[in-house]
Order: C-alpha cells, then sequence, then structure tokens
C-alpha cells in the first residue's frame, strides 16, 4: 500500500499556501456542474423506484410506495437471474485469484526467463478493442459449444478480469517492506512461512481490493454475457437490458438499479483510495 | 506502477542452481493466466484473421476478401461505421473539453473542496452502464426529468437525445469521465509547482502558462487518453445498444446483431478484424507508451 499511499499524498502543496483563507468559489462552481450531471441521473431512478404513481407533468410521483418492490421481487426471473450472476462473479473471482494471485507474485518478486515481456502483454492486451476481440472469441466458442453455457460466460469474464487481478497485486506485492522478511528468515522462518506470516499480511489489503473490484466488475459484466451467454444464460445485467427495452413497468428497472446499486457501493467505500491514486493511472501507461 | 527491474537482492544472493530453479518456479507460477491469455486473446486475434481471409471449400483453403469486400461496399455497414468514427471524434473532443480543466483543478487546488470534487469526478467509474443507461432514460428521455423541471418553471421541453447518436455521446462521455481525469492528473503530475510559479513571476498569463509549461508536458498522456478513449468507443456494446439509433447503429450492435441474430458469424468476425485495423495504430502507441513508461522507470 506504501506506494499508494505516497502517491495520493504527493500532490500536497510544497508551495506557500496564499489561497486556504479565500473560498474556493471554482471549486464550488465544478461541485455543483459536477454533482448535477453525475448526481442527478441517479436521484432521479431512486425516486422511480419508490413511486407508485408518477404521471407526467408532475414533478414528484403522486404516489410513493413500496409495491414494485413486491412485484419486482415476486418475479421468478430477477432470483433466477440474481443467483445466477452471484454465482458467475464468485466463480469468476474465485478461479481469477487462484491462478492470478501466485503469477503476481511471481512477477514481483522472482527473476524468470521472459518474465518483462509476458508481463508486458498482460497490460497489452488491452491494447484490442473489447467488444470486436469477444466477436472473435464467440465465433470460436461456437465451434467448441461453449456458446449459452455457464463456463463459457466463465472463461470469457476470466479473461476480463486478469489485467486488473495481475497488475495491482503485483505493486502489492513489490511493495512489502524487504527488511521485515530478512529479519524474519534471520529468525529462522522458512520461505512460506515469510510468505504466509510477513509477506501476505502487508500486501492483502491492496489484494483484497482488487479482488472486490473483480467481483463487482464480473457482476455488472455485460457484453460478454450477452453475446457468449445468450439465450440460456441471463445475468441481472442481461435482465435488466431486457426489462429497459421491452419497458413493461418502468419501475421494474428502477428497483432493479437501486438493488444493483448495493454492491457497487460497498466497491466504491473499500477501494476509492487505490482508484484514486495515480499508480492506477500508471497502469494504463500514463 | 510498478518497476520489475528493481535488483531483486534475494535473487542476487543466490547460487546459480538455486536460481535456476526459481526460474522454473516463476515459469509455472505465472503458466496458467499465460495460457489463458494465449489461447482467449491472442489465437483469437489470429484466428479471426485467417478466419475471415481464407475460405473454406472442397477443394482446401482458398484466399479471397469476399466479406470485406461486402462491407466496404455495403452502404449500411458503411453508415455504421462512420457513425461509430463520429461518436468517437466527438467524445474525445467532448472528454478533452471536460477533463482537462478538470485535472487542471484538480492539480492545482489546494482546498478541501478538491477532495469533493476528486470523489465526483470518479463516481462514475463505479456505476455500472446498464444503470447508467437507465437513469440517462429516465432524466433525458422523452417526459424525463430534465422536461418535468422544464415544463415546472414553463420552459419547452428538449429535443431528447434518447435514441439519436448524442445518446452514446452523452453516455459514453458521462461514463470515461473518471478515467480519462485521472490519467490527465497524473500527467500533469509531471508539472511542477516550481516551473509553474516561476512562469507565473515572470508574468505569464493563463493561457500562456497552459500552452507553453503544461501542455508540453502532458502531451503524451493525452495520447494515451485519446487512444483509450478510441479503444473504449469502438469496444462500446451497452450503451449504444440501449441508448443509441437503430438504424444506422454503431460497430458494437452491429456486430452483436450480426453474430446472434443474422448468425453470419464470418461477417461478424470481419467486422471485429475491422474495427482491429482502426484501433491498431492507437493500440500500438498504447503499448509504446506502456512500455516506455516502464524502460523510464529502470
Amino acid at each position: 500500500m506504501t506506494a499508494i499511499d505516497h502517491a495520493t499524498t504527493s500532490h500536497a502543496p510544497h508551495v506557500p499556501v496564499h489561497k486556504t483563507k479565500q473560498t474556493d468559489w471554482l471549486g464550488l462552481g465544478i461541485t455543483g456542474v459536477l454533482g448535477l450531471v453525475v448526481v442527478v441521473p441517479l436521484i432521479v431512478v431512486a425516486i422511480w423506484a419508490f413511486a407508485e404513481v408518477w404521471r407526467y407533468p408532475s414533478l414528484l410521483p403522486q404516489k410513493f410506495g413500496l409495491r414494485f418492490w413486491n412485484d419486482t421481487l415476486s418475479r421468478p426471473d430477477v432470483w433466477g437471474a440474481m443467483f445466477l450472476s452471484i454465482r458467475l462473479s464468485l466463480t469468476v473471482t474465485m478461479l481469477s485469484a487462484l491462478i492470478c494471485l501466485p503469477a503476481a507474485y511471481a512477477f514481483a518478486r522472482l527473476d524468470f526467463p521472459g518474465r518483462n515481456v509476458l508481463f508486458l502483454s498482460f497490460l497489452a492486451s488491452h491494447a484490442f478493442p473489447k467488444f470486436g476481440l469477444l466477436v472473435a472469441i464467440a465465433g470460436i466458442f461456437l465451434n467448441l459449444g461453449l456458446i449459452s453455457t455457464f463456463w463459457g460466460v466463465v472463461l470469457i469474464q476470466l479473461v476480463g478480469t486478469l489485467m486488473m487481478m495481475i497488475w495491482i497485486p503485483v505493486a502489492a506485492f513489490q511493495n512489502v517492506d524487504r527488511a521485515m522478511e530478512d529479519a524474519a528468515r534471520d529468525a529462522g522462518a522458512g520461505p512460506l512461512r515469510v510468505f504466509w506470516s510477513v509477506s501476505l499480511p502487508q500486501a492483502a489489503p491492496t489484494i483484497f481490493a482488487a479482488v472486490l473490484l473483480s467481483f463487482v466488475g464480473t457482476f455488472y459484466e455485460t457484453e460478454g454475457a450477452w453475446l457468449i451467454g445468450a439465450p440460456e444464460i441471463r445475468t441481472m445485467p442481461v435482465l435488466m437490458i431486457t426489462f429497459i427495452n421491452n419497458q413493461i413497468v418502468v419501475q421494474y428497472g428502477a428497483v432493479l438499479s437501486v438493488l444493483l446499486w448495493v454492491p457497487s457501493f460497498f466497491a466504491l467505500m473499500f477501494t476509492r483510495r487505490l482508484v484514486g491514486s495515480a499508480s492506477f493511472a500508471k497502469g494504463f501507461g500514463v | 506502477m510498478t518497476d520489475m527491474a528493481s535488483p531483486d537482492s534475494n535473487v542476487r544472493k543466490d547460487g546459480f542452481a538455486k536460481r535456476h530453479g526459481r526460474g522454473l518456479t516463476g515459469l509455472l507460477l505465472v503458466a496458467a493466466p499465460v495460457i489463458l491469455l494465449g489461447w482467449l486473446i491472442i489465437y483469437p486475434i489470429f484466428n479471426a484473421v485467417a478466419r475471415t481471409l481464407f475460405v473454406n471449400s472442397d477443394a482446401g483453403a482458398s484466399f479471397s476478401l469476399d466479406t470485406y469486400q461486402r462491407f466496404f461496399t455495403d452502404s449500411y455497414s458503411l453508415a455504421n461505421l462512420w457513425l461509430t468514427l463520429w461518436v468517437t471524434v466527438v467524445c474525445a473532443a467532448l472528454l478533452m473539453a471536460i477533463c482537462l480543466p478538470l485535472a487542471l483543478y484538480l492539480r492545482f487546488a489546494k482546498s478541501r473542496i478538491a477532495a469533493v470534487v476528486q470523489g465526483l469526478a470518479l463516481f462514475p467509474m463505479f456505476v455500472p452502464s446498464v444503470i447508467l443507461a437507465y437513469a440517462l432514460i429516465r432524466t433525458i428521455g422523452p417526459n424525463g426529468g430534465v422536461d418535468l423541471v422544464l415544463n415546472a418553471i414553463g420552459l419547452p421541453k428538449i429535443n431528447s437525445p434518447y435514441l439519436t447518436p448524442w445518446g452514446p455521446v452523452i453516455g459514453l462521455v458521462w461514463d470515461n469521465i473518471p478515467l480519462t481525469t485521472l490519467m490527465l492528473v497524473a500527467g500533469l503530475g509531471g508539472v511542477s509547482d516550481n516551473a509553474v510559479e516561476a512562469a507565473r513571476d515572470a508574468g505569464a498569463r493563463h493561457v500562456a502558462l497552459l500552452r507553453h509549461i503544461i501542455l508540453p508536458q502532458i502531451g503524451n498522456a493525452m495520447l494515451v487518453v485519446l487512444s483509450f478513449t478510441v479503444l473504449s468507443i469502438f469496444s462500446a456494446f451497452t450503451l449504444p445498444y440501449v441508448l443509441g439509433p437503430a438504424s444506422p447503429e454503431m460497430m458494437g450492435p452491429f456486430m452483436q446483431r450480426t453474430f446472434s441474430q443474422v448468425q453470419d458469424t464470418r461477417m461478424a468476425v470481419t467486422q471485429a478484424v475491422i474495427t482491429f485495423v482502426i484501433c491498431a495504430g492507437f493500440g500500438a502507441f498504447y503499448v509504446r507508451s506502456i512500455a516506455k513508461n516502464r524502460e523510464a522507470r529502470q
């Protein structure tokens, strides 16, 4: 975490500050405009979720209530999609952690032939337009009979998590305090013991953030699930698109949005520090 | 973010045999994701090119450009391509216009409000595109939130961008604000406060400061941002599909429809290869930029 903390604080002013006493009108203005653009659409959705009757010219719903929560939550397709999405995201995140974390450790701490090229190729995998790549993969999956299957979607979503689950943990493992590891080794601890008791606990918070981001990212992943999963595999975002397109009842979409919002709220809470740091942007080659 | 070349004292201390063993361990540890990368990213790209250039017939495989010819002579396909290019250019311009001032503010602001601005600018990153699409329909769609407010204060309704090319533009800009701002702020990290203060003391105005001190420093970051925007808009599916017009459609929905509904896999893959080719220059620049960055750290 140290590099990340450094990165967030490194912009702290070194120059004599002569503006702090003044009101930051520019900042307030930007906050106002951004708040309007960013937050208002989501507030409108939240109001819709609790509206029972909302006809056009009225500024607020004529009748508030929870009727559509009951209606939405009593639909079997909603529960089916919810459980499927959770099952998919858990499977993908666990598989991803299982294969990526050891690889991240190796990239960060071991020396082996081709290390730089292989690591770069993970970062470079973002240099292709993702949807075109999905179509190319779908063409291959079609021959393998993986279209419209659970494991087909798992594979496609697993690829989507690779980059994040490698480069964030690599940074975490590189920032582990070497002196502490050496001290543990001098005290007679074996390599596994050092890894388990010294290295891992230090890297854990960042790794946890990466795992959480992968889980949430997989939960919301729409393109792969739509292209590879259709028509059998209907995840939550896919169901949501069907609701939007068919426009059966406006509130269904609103209730689902508010429900779907919960996981991303947790992601926001736990990973803001990581995402807000300059080192995060560095991963994109700035 | 990472410096792979940091001399690893542990590796150095170890003898030759052990180092050899470590090399093998390292390769084994990275094997699974590397295989996945090879099978599901690198192989599909070559497979896509080969599949569209060679036709299998009884006489064996033969070279053919027929699907490409069909794409470039079909006015509907071309209209879709032009629409995607248009959306890309408009989005890139809007993102620069919005995010550069935002990044400049975040880089140089010293008040506590800057933290709030940063939080708001990063916020869209945590809103999945499906929810965003729905929220935008409810807000700027016909009889949406904006119309309600305009009507209440006695103004005419807006010309709703929903189901026009401006729908995806608004959605994609909204969606891309956080990463664009982050990258530009990171780029601005290279501009030192001292240089700015010195120029200011020498009497440089805001515009001159921006043109001569700041812009030359963040040229690379701006190009990376541009590459990223092009790549992400050519890959966009959800927002164009939900918010965009049905005809012409953007490349994402077009490929999806060709694959799933028309069930013309070869044509869909041809469209994919065309997006690869258009994005290749930007992708190459992006990779070069990462590589250069990492070299600089070594």
